[in-house]
């Protein structure tokens, strides 16, 4: 038995980005789901929700295969808990990405004409600020590379600045969206609403795990 | 009959060689295999050369301490066949304790191996008092000290190489700065451990260089010659990192890490030399103490180690290499892809430092240990993605496990040797003493 070999673990940060891809695949698929939805194609959503569902169970994979190789005798160059806080909410936002898609399966729900373009805004919005996390979480392995410090973080911590405005506009965005559908309260059924809440919330939850993930990522780099 | 026996005696060195090349050189080579900076077909050819130069041309202060270091020859003067008995069970029951360990996967160190069996051997053949208990307190001590002076050098190395290259805002340009200065600190650790007592070795006693080189214009002797290796390497590598500025940042370090490549190679090779220079000197230790008795039929206190002998270390572990440190080799170096070439330069030149220090004062180390110690600095230092600290635990199990087993079966050789009457009969084969 080599002591060198034993002490080697593996590294968790090669992993983690590769999680941040696969989550960062559900959240595209948000985007094509409300079109289908718009043009009122059951069998797109149908066919979108699997690919949604199968790419979260691959980033599950991923999540378990990291936490398996954490075990309590390694160190590593962030806290434990960080690290694992980082995945979990980062695995939030693949759980979001398919509420979402579970709510335009289970009922064939149609968009008020009159909502569409908000809805639209609303959840570039959401996808957006989930793109400026993994930009940031993409850059794990170069910021292990430079230890956490110098001109990396600072890009890195950049990147992360904007989340929390960002999140802030997607919240202000969904506020007004709801008051616009309560202002159609009469048009509408009330099981419609209630799915359309269950939509806001689904997408809301994208953006506000996003947030957390990177608040997650820029205590990792701040401790050290 | 005499060359029946010493013949014996070369074999089982050259065994102890040849588990060295097999096992334990990967050890020292593991870092900048698995970071990539080199294969293992190029590992196994560095390791070949600088093992062979490491153990011929530094070597003598380790293998001094073996042979007369640890059982003082005083307390055997008049019984030299019996230090000869002695020094063969020690390094029989090395041999055989190493094979075990192997066997039964245990992570040992040829050097506590054949500590333990010298001290051993001293205590069951003169009493207690024969041995040397101040150095073996010392080496004792080297031990602890060696893989915590490695990890502090790790540490320190490691956080130079991340504040002077790593987090800058443009890391490729200030790599090509630096890198020359590290050229110059691995070459000054192997130029200074081999010129600093004249290399007494190769060159007699007498002669010019020998004369010359020794303390203040040896180190100005080994800073020149390592001062001429980072102009060159300024050179080389001006060329190498032109027109490289503004590049993103992952990608400039992507390219520091390339950078790194040549740099890793060296301190490899350091590595290598100053595993040859310790751990395999050791190993034959007592084959020179053996063969200066069966020669002179005396036990004397000076007497420079035989070239040959050195040179018998350094083929036994080219054959360990060839024949099997290959597979090992490669093992190792896939399960550590972990590492990067920055990384295996600050672990490289921290160890070959450490241990080379050890070898000049004529400590017997474990170089792997002192591997474990700069790797766990450079983790220390945020460098690494995720250490096995339970290793720790693993070395000193190792300590306390290799020391009484080889002690242990080097007192039962000993007293089965003596009780067959293996002593007088090598007195009969000796040269009278005058």
């Amino acid at each position: 038995m080599s002591l060198i070999r034993e002490l080697f673990g593996k590294s968790p940060f090669g992993p983690l980005v590769e999680h941040t891809k696969k989550v960062n695949e559900c959240v595209k698929l948000v985007r094509p789901l409300l079109e289908a939805c718009v043009r009122e194609d059951w069998a797109e959503i149908h066919r979108l929700q699997d690919a949604v569902s199968k790419l979260e169970y691959e980033a599950d994979v991923v999540k378990h295969e990291i936490r398996q190789h954490l075990p309590r005798r390694y160190f590593m160059p962030v806290s434990r808990g960080d690290l694992e806080q980082f995945l979990h909410c980062q695995d939030e936002i693949a759980d979001a990405a398919q509420d979402f898609a579970v709510v335009l399966l289970i009922r064939s729900t149609k968009i008020h004409p009159e909502l569409v373009e908000e809805f639209r805004a609303f959840l570039d919005q959401v996808v957006l600020v989930s793109e400026t996390l993994t930009n940031a979480a993409q850059e794990l392995e170069s910021l292990a590379e430079t230890s956490f410090g110098g001109a990396e973080a600072e890009s890195v911590l950049k990147m992360i600045s904007g989340l929390g405005e960002g999140e802030w506009k997607a919240d202000r965005m969904q506020r007004k969206l709801s008051q616009h559908i309560y202002c159609l309260e009469k048009q509408l059924d009330p099981i419609t609403i209630i799915f359309y809440e269950k939509m806001l919330g689904a997408l809301s939850a994208i953006a506000n795990s996003a947030e957390n993930t990177g608040d997650m990522l820029r205590t990792m780099i701040v401790k050290g | 009959m005499l060359w029946l026996l010493m013949g014996g005696i070369v074999a089982l060195c050259l065994y102890m060689a040849w588990t060295i090349g097999a096992n334990d050189v990967a050890n020292s080579m593991g870092a900048p295999v698995g970071s990539g900076a080199i294969t293992v077909r190029q590992a196994i050819l560095i390791a070949a050369i600088c093992e062979f130069a490491g153990a011929v041309l530094v070597g003598s202060d380790v293998t001094d301490t073996i042979r007369k270091g640890i059982v003082s020859p005083d307390a055997l003067c008049r019984n030299p066949e019996v230090f000869c008995l002695g020094m063969a069970s020690a390094l029989f029951a090395s041999a055989v304790w190493l094979h075990v360990a192997t066997w039964l996967g245990m992570p040992v160190s040829t050097t506590h191996s054949i500590v333990g069996a010298v001290a051993g051997f001293g205590v069951v053949a003169a009493g207690i008092h024969s041995v040397n208990w101040g150095k073996m307190l010392e080496i004792v001590s080297s031990w602890f000290i060696s893989p915590v002076a490695g990890l502090a050098l790790g540490y320190v190395l490691f956080r130079f190489i991340l504040r002077t290259v790593l987090t800058r805002a443009q890391p490729l340009a200030a790599a090509a700065r630096i890198a020359p200065l590290m050229v110059f600190l691995t070459t000054l650790v192997v130029a200074l451990a081999t010129i600093y007592d004249g290399m007494k070795n190769l060159l007699k006693p007498g002669s010019v260089f020998a004369e010359w080189a020794t303390g203040g214009r040896a180190i100005l002797a080994a800073a020149l010659v390592s001062l001429v290796a980072a102009v060159v390497s300024r050179r080389l590598l001006r060329y190498r990192a032109r027109g490289e500025v503004g590049l993103p940042l992952p990608e400039q370090l992507r390219r520091v890490e390339r950078l790194f490549v040549p740099l890793a190679v060296m301190a490899a090779c350091s590595v290598s030399f100053a595993h040859g220079a310790n751990d395999v000197a050791n190993a034959v230790g007592p084959l020179a103490a053996i063969a200066d008795i069966l020669k002179t039929g005396t036990v004397k206190m000076r007497v420079a180690v035989p070239f040959w002998i050195l040179a018998l270390g350094g083929l036994g572990i080219v054959l360990g290499l060839a024949t099997y440190g290959y597979t090992v080799m490669r093992t190792i170096g896939k399960g550590i892809t972990e590492i990067t070439p920055s990384r295996a330069v600050a672990t490289g030149i921290a160890t070959a430092a450490t241990v080379l220090s050890c070898t000049r004062l004529g400590l017997p180390v474990s170089t792997s240990h002192c591997v474990v110690g700069a790797v766990l600095g450079v983790g220390l230092a945020r460098g690494l993605g995720a250490v096995n600290q339970r290793v720790i635990r693993n070395i000193i199990g190792s300590w306390l496990a290799t020391v009484p087993a080889a002690a242990g079966t080097t007192m039962l050789l000993f007293v089965l040797g003596h009780s067959l009457g293996v002593d007088l009969f090598l007195k009969q084969l000796m040269p009278a003493a005058p």
